[in-house]
């Protein structure tokens, strides 16, 4: 018998080596750390993510498969990385003081966090539908696990429950739609499907089409699409604070990451107009989430159907498709990664332990009770409402712009007067905190802030300035990544 | 091609998987399903020895009979409740859950009869075993690590869930 | 010249820091202000860096050949989004170069001066951030390479103004006049903008040099199209300038901080409507229509303010209206071609402007906050350096000559009669606001320093001399004004006018203009030289027999000429007339549409068409009930019709 060991390249995959082993290390350290020193695997953890981001930045402008074409690395996957590394590096930074408040303070955690993260890193990065697999399934059981990690919390528990029969319900239609594929195509990688989709005439094989629409399923449902979306409310309600805003943020993108890949790149609309279901789907996420936002009363289902709604606007970039749709959702993806970590750290900041302080009348005078809080959540509300000179806006601007340019003109319209719906809620919150008197509470003692959720605002302010004023830089980084996938 | 004996066999088998299929999720006591659960996979084993699939019909009747199966019946027999509960086994939504899953199945079967299968003019491996080795240790010896790290994500997940505070 | 960035850099790291200072102090209560050295050293040093930066940068362009003297450095992009393409991107010329050093070397000496006068109060730290910001935006205005970054500038220098007028909020007046400084201006950047608009449409491009490059090609000679934007470009000027019909808002600016008075609505900010049309001589030589509009309103507001400045009697009143008076002269130099002559003497006013207003505070700091010059007098032994300072001011406002204000002055008077586009009847408003100018500032001068005192003995027990901070501004600023007028000696009086050859290459459209003009003998010069001389000192002689002599002229006057000297001393009723004929009509109007259509038609259909969507929410919401098999069952609905739409297409 014959071994051949196909060639491997190890520094292409290097930052996803480094995430997993600092994630087992973690394990292996975190029981000989006392109490008092568990906060050392959360430092592990953001280091990890740190070097991680440095090996991630060598391999700009690479474009190179490994792993006998199941690993691709190209500008694409690169930028996603970018938004997934940054994302987790935030969200581990909110989470420390978040758990010590919440007395949860684990090194698993942590650990689970850098296996999700390492998920996602294979979403992008996969060019085979088995890795594509694997990975949406490294991301997701970590977040089964991280939405109950509340245990003596009974609505933590039900969100993770909750995720997890849905998540693994979706999982089996996207199982099913990679078998119909495979045995259509016979083949599960991606170079292979459009190599047999463009060369044969794949219009009338209705496996193929029927192997597409369960993978739409399977990455609706991690994007939060309606009709998939269904469980997005009760998980960002039930989860613990700094996990809502981790899965509203990476998996998210990792999901269109994903998404966009295959849909774009293999099911080519050459040859397979899949438009005009996405077309539906982007309006009516765009309209659920916001139309339900209004009827909220708690700020974290709240949240919940706006990132909803703000799924279906960079569908609207799919809808679109080409070179600036893709870069216009990719900037869109990053824009929202840090304004929704920075709202959600503010809402993490006013809660106490055991006490979550989420209701929309929690917000009523906050600013006068911390003008700075007040201000940054404003900025925050600004920019997902999108307003300028805010990343909302640029990023609205860019992925309306696009579609308007590849003419689908309507859904432009739905996406506008969503956005207007969306004022409304958005606009409620700073009313509130500018414009009411502070309820009358016991705990009316001053809010502290910890150091690391000030950094992890101070960063999120300057990115969502600095994309809404500035967005050029950010926005070239994106054009450039979308090349290799056309 | 499935032909004569095998083709009866085939037909046979698949009437064991769907019936048990239907018993697991109508049975009133849940011990039974999970009785009917083992019968279910013993066909699917059955499937892929007849696909000349050996190592996966050992595997499936190991981990899914053997491990999986056999977790569920002890957690059943532990907890008390359970074990003796009588099991509701419909609600509110039969009527358009039937219409629609009939139509996804329906649309399902179109699909599938409408499509030219890819058929491979190859012999059936005899040392499947040697070849799956190989092939996940060469072609796909990602996935075949990645799935490590999945299990091991699984594996503190189930710690950090049944662990005591 | 590749660190022309480090200029605006510096004031907005200082605005971030002090800010930051500012807000931290805020939550605490102690009676002393914490950090306040440090504020300043910040407040002072961002802006003395600048300064520093801005000279080195001068000297480096000035070494460069005059043809090349025109640097632009782009930053990086800012907006592109298809055609539409604009930078942060700096332009260096001369005139942008002599911009920065007025902004940075005045604004320094100010911030400096700052430091004594705001020592007492609570929010020093908030004084000095808005102070840097505002240095900030006023350099993003004056370097800006294009029209977009000009108009950041330009709404953020007016966003500083509200700001720092309304400084003391608490005190309804201020308050008030802040909003009035704001809403004016917005009238006049509405104008602004729209010009910025009308270029882009026309020339689908907003860089400076592209447009005037392109100018004489796209736009006829005198066309509707050019004459339309050079209008609606110097209505903008007309509200930041502070022109006729526009100029309501400065004297009641004057509610802020004394320094705020000295740089923004004095020295500088309230020159960026002179400088912006400076800037873009190239498409006003293009429209003769604006030209002469430009310098006739110049020219009228210049006589007008200087009138009512004849009878103001509060100190900071009256140099208010000699603001608004010199501004016009500026616009008068533009609109007839001399925009060198505009820029030098922007450059000698925001000198001598910024002393006068300087001493001025020094005057109020000594007297506790004594605005009536009807109770002051004397003052000459109390405080000597603020009296030596405010006599340099007021010699070269007058245009003694040897002082700076007489070489600028002259030269827009020489250029308003002799220019091709000037006129004998421009040159006679200008001699005639001189001698105005004259006769109030010494008026002022006298009644401030010398005669009798006429102070609450309560008050004069307590005079002083202002602390150092402040005094060696002064003294600075005195020197400035006295030599500032050197770089631009004209060529009649033996010099090589410096000032003109150095900015000759920005306007070398406008030296077309003033070419012919020098082709009148030098004779015609001296002439109108002595003329005006002569008409200044006959006026500061009334005013030494007015109020130094027979200090009851004045009064006899007014009781003869009572209507003359009621309409002056209430300023032509314009405040009233605004009131009556502009305000409450749409005050009324807006009662009127908030109570009736408003409330009626618009709320009742927005309101119904809110509570239709929250309703449909509502609904929606009740989707949610929680239970998985729901849950569930939507998500196979989904899925069946997307596999029936994929399959049975």
């Amino acid at each position: 018998m014959d071994w051949i060991i196909p060639a491997v390249n190890l520094k292409l995959i290097l930052p996803e080596i480094v995430v997993c082993l600092f994630a087992i290390l973690i394990l292996v350290t975190d029981p000989f750390l006392s109490k008092e020193r568990k906060i050392w695997s959360a430092h592990l953890s953001w280091i990890a993510v740190v070097i991680a981001f440095i090996a991630n930045i060598r391999l700009w402008n690479l474009q190179e498969a490994t792993f006998t074409n199941m690993f691709l690395v190209d500008n694409y996957a690169t930028f996603f990385k970018f938004i997934f590394l940054a994302g987790s590096f935030l969200i581990i930074l909110i989470s420390m003081s978040y758990l010590k408040r919440e007395e949860i303070l684990h090194g698993e955690y942590f650990s689970l966090i850098l296996f999700s993260t390492l998920g996602m890193m294979l979403l992008a990065s996969g060019f085979d539908l088995v890795v594509i697999f694997l990975g949406l399934e490294i991301m997701s059981v970590s977040l089964y696990v991280l939405a109950g990690f509340k245990r003596s919390d009974l609505a933590s528990n039900e969100a993770s429950l909750k995720y997890f029969l849905m998540g693994a319900f979706a999982t089996g239609f996207l199982l099913y739609g990679i078998v119909m594929i495979y045995g259509s195509v016979g083949s599960t990688n991606l170079g292979q499907i459009i190599n047999h989709i463009t060369s044969n005439d794949a219009g009338s094989n209705l496996l193929i089409w029927a192997g597409a629409g369960l993978l739409l399923v399977g990455f609706g449902f991690k994007i939060a699409s309606v009709p998939f979306h269904m469980w997005v409310p009760d998980v960002y309600q039930g989860a613990p604070t700094p996990i809502t805003a981790f899965i509203s943020a990476g998996p998210k993108a990792a999901g269109f990451a994903a998404l966009l890949r295959v849909f774009l790149f293999s099911f080519t609309t050459i040859k397979m107009d899949w438009t005009m279901i996405v077309w539906i789907m982007a309006a009516l996420t765009m309209s659920v989430g916001n139309i339900v936002a209004l009827a909220q009363s708690d700020i974290k289902r709240m949240l919940a159907y706006s990132s909803i709604a703000h799924a279906g606007y960079v569908l609207v970039a799919l809808v679109a498709g080409g070179e600036t749709g893709v870069s216009s959702a990719l900037f869109y993806l990053l824009a929202y990664t840090f304004m929704n970590i920075g709202a959600f750290t503010v809402v993490i900041a006013l809660g106490r332990k055991g006490q979550d302080n989420t209701k929309l009348e929690d917000y009523s005078g906050l600013g006068s009770r911390s003008p700075i809080l007040a201000i940054l959540m404003t900025i925050f509300l600004f920019s997902l409402a999108g307003f300028p000179p805010t990343a909302g806006f640029m990023a609205k601007f860019y992925v309306f712009g696009s579609a308007v340019k590849s003419g689908f003109t309507g859904l432009v319209i739905i996406g506008v007067l969503n956005s207007l719906i969306s004022v409304y809620y958005y606009l409620r919150i700073v009313v509130l905190m500018f414009m009411q008197a502070p309820v009358t509470r016991t705990d009316n003692e001053r809010i502290k802030v910890a150091f690391c959720a000030i950094l992890v605002l101070i960063i999120s302010t300057w990115a969502v300035l600095q994309m809404g004023i500035f967005p050029q830089s950010l926005l070239s980084l994106a054009q450039a990544s979308v090349s290799s996938i056309f | 091609m499935l032909t004569g004996v095998s083709e009866a066999v085939y037909y046979i088998l698949a009437a064991i998987i769907i019936g048990s299929g239907v018993m697991v999720v109508s049975m009133k006591n849940i011990f039974h399903s999970a009785l009917f659960l083992v019968l279910c996979f013993f066909g699917v084993a059955g499937i892929y020895i007849l696909l000349s699939a050996e190592f996966i019909a050992a595997v499936q009747v190991l981990i899914y009979v053997g491990a999986i199966t056999i977790l569920m019946i002890f957690a059943i027999m532990l907890t008390a409740r359970l074990y003796s509960a009588q099991i509701k086994q419909s609600n509110e939504q039969v009527v358009p859950g039937l219409i629609i899953v009939s139509a996804l199945l329906v649309i399902t079967i179109f699909a599938l009869s409408k499509t030219t299968w890819k058929l491979s003019s190859q012999a059936p491996e005899t040392q499947t075993v040697a070849e799956i080795g190989k092939l996940l240790m060469t072609t796909y010896v990602l996935p075949f690590e990645i799935v490590s790290v999945v299990l091991l994500s699984a594996l503190i997940g189930a710690i950090v869930i049944a662990r005591r505070d | 010249m590749n660190y022309v960035y480090l200029i605006p850099l510096f004031p907005l790291l200082g605005f971030l820091i002090n800010g930051l200072l500012a807000l931290s102090f805020k939550t605490r209560s102690d009676e002393k202000i914490p950090g306040m050295s440090l504020v300043s050293w910040i407040g002072c040093g961002s802006v003395g860096l600048s300064f520093l930066t801005s000279i080195t940068i001068f000297f480096k362009l000035l070494a460069l050949p005059a043809g090349e003297r025109v640097v632009q450095k782009i930053a990086f992009p800012w907006i592109l989004s298809g055609t539409f393409h604009v930078d942060i991107g700096f332009l260096l010329d001369p005139l942008s170069s002599v911009m920065i050093l007025v902004v940075t070397g005045v604004g320094f000496f100010i911030h400096v001066y700052s430091t004594g006068y705001m020592a007492e109060d609570k929010g020093y730290a908030r004084y000095f951030s808005y102070l840097n910001l505002f240095t900030f935006f006023m350099l993003m205005l004056v370097l800006s390479n294009n029209f977009l970054l000009l108009y950041l500038g330009w709404e953020g220098v007016g966003l500083c103004s509200y700001l720092l007028i309304g400084f003391w909020y608490e005190k309804k007046t201020a308050s008030d006049a802040g909003k009035k400084a704001f809403i004016v201006n917005r009238v006049g950047d509405f104008g602004f903008a729209l010009a910025v608009m009308l270029i882009f449409w026309t020339f689908g491009n907003l860089n400076f040099t592209s447009v005037f490059e392109n100018a004489p090609q796209v736009l006829a000679f005198g066309g509707g199209l050019v004459t339309a934007i050079t209008l609606l470009l110097f209505m903008g000027a007309t509200g930041k300038s502070a022109q006729i019909p526009l100029y309501v808002w400065l004297p009641d600016a004057m509610e802020g901080p004394t320094p705020v008075s000295a740089l923004i609505h004095a020295a500088t900010m309230v020159t960026a409507g002179v400088y912006m049309v400076a800037r873009c001589h190239a498409l006003f030589l293009l429209a003769p229509i604006s030209m002469g509009v430009v310098a006739v309103i110049g020219a009228v507001t210049a006589i007008y303010a200087a009138s009512i400045g004849l009878v103001q009697n509060d100190i900071k009143r009256v140099l208010a209206y000699s603001t608004i008076s010199q501004l016009g002269y500026m616009f008068l130099a533009c609109g007839v071609g001399a925009f060198t002559a505009g820029i030098f003497h922007l450059m000698t006013h925001a000198f001598f402007k910024a002393l006068l207003f300087l001493s001025a505070g020094s005057v109020m700091h000594a007297l506790a906050g004594e605005l009536n010059m009807q109770k002051m007098g004397g003052l000459k032994k109390h405080t000597p350096v603020t009296f030596w300072c405010f006599l340099a001011g007021t010699l070269a406002i007058s245009g003694i000559p040897l002082f700076s204000g007489f070489f600028s002055k002259d030269e827009i008077l020489w250029k308003a009669f002799s220019s091709s586009s000037g006129h004998f009847l421009l040159w006679l408003v200008g001699v005639i606001t001189a001698g105005m100018t004259a006769f109030y500032m010494f008026r002022l001068f006298f009644m401030v320093f010398l005669g009798k005192s006429r102070m609450n003995p309560h008050v004069e027990a307590h005079v002083h001399e202002s602390p150092k901070p402040m005094t060696i501004p002064l003294i600075v600023l005195a020197v400035l004004s006295v030599i500032g007028g050197y770089v631009g000696i004209p060529k009649s009086l033996g010099g090589s006018n410096r000032f003109e050859g150095f900015l000759s290459s920005v306007f070398e459209g406008g030296h077309e203009v003033s070419a012919e003009a020098t082709a009148h003998a030098p004779s015609a010069e001296y002439l109108l030289m002595i003329i005006s001389i002569a008409v200044v000192l006959t006026s500061i002689f009334l005013s030494y027999r007015f109020y130094i002599k027979n200090p009851d002229i004045p009064k006899r006057l007014a009781a003869k000429y009572k209507t003359a000297y009621n309409i002056l001393s209430n300023k032509y009723y314009v405040d009233e007339f605004y009131n009556k004929v502009i305000v409450n009509p749409l005050l009324n109007l807006a009662w009127f549409l908030w109570k009736k259509f408003d409330v009626l038609v618009i709320d009742g259909t927005a309101n119904g068409i809110a509570s239709l969507v929250k309703w449909g929410g509502g609904v929606i919401r009740k989707t949610e009930t929680g239970y998985l098999r729901n849950y569930t069952l939507s998500l196979i609905f989904g899925a069946m019709l997307i596999l029936a739409y994929f399959i049975l297409r």
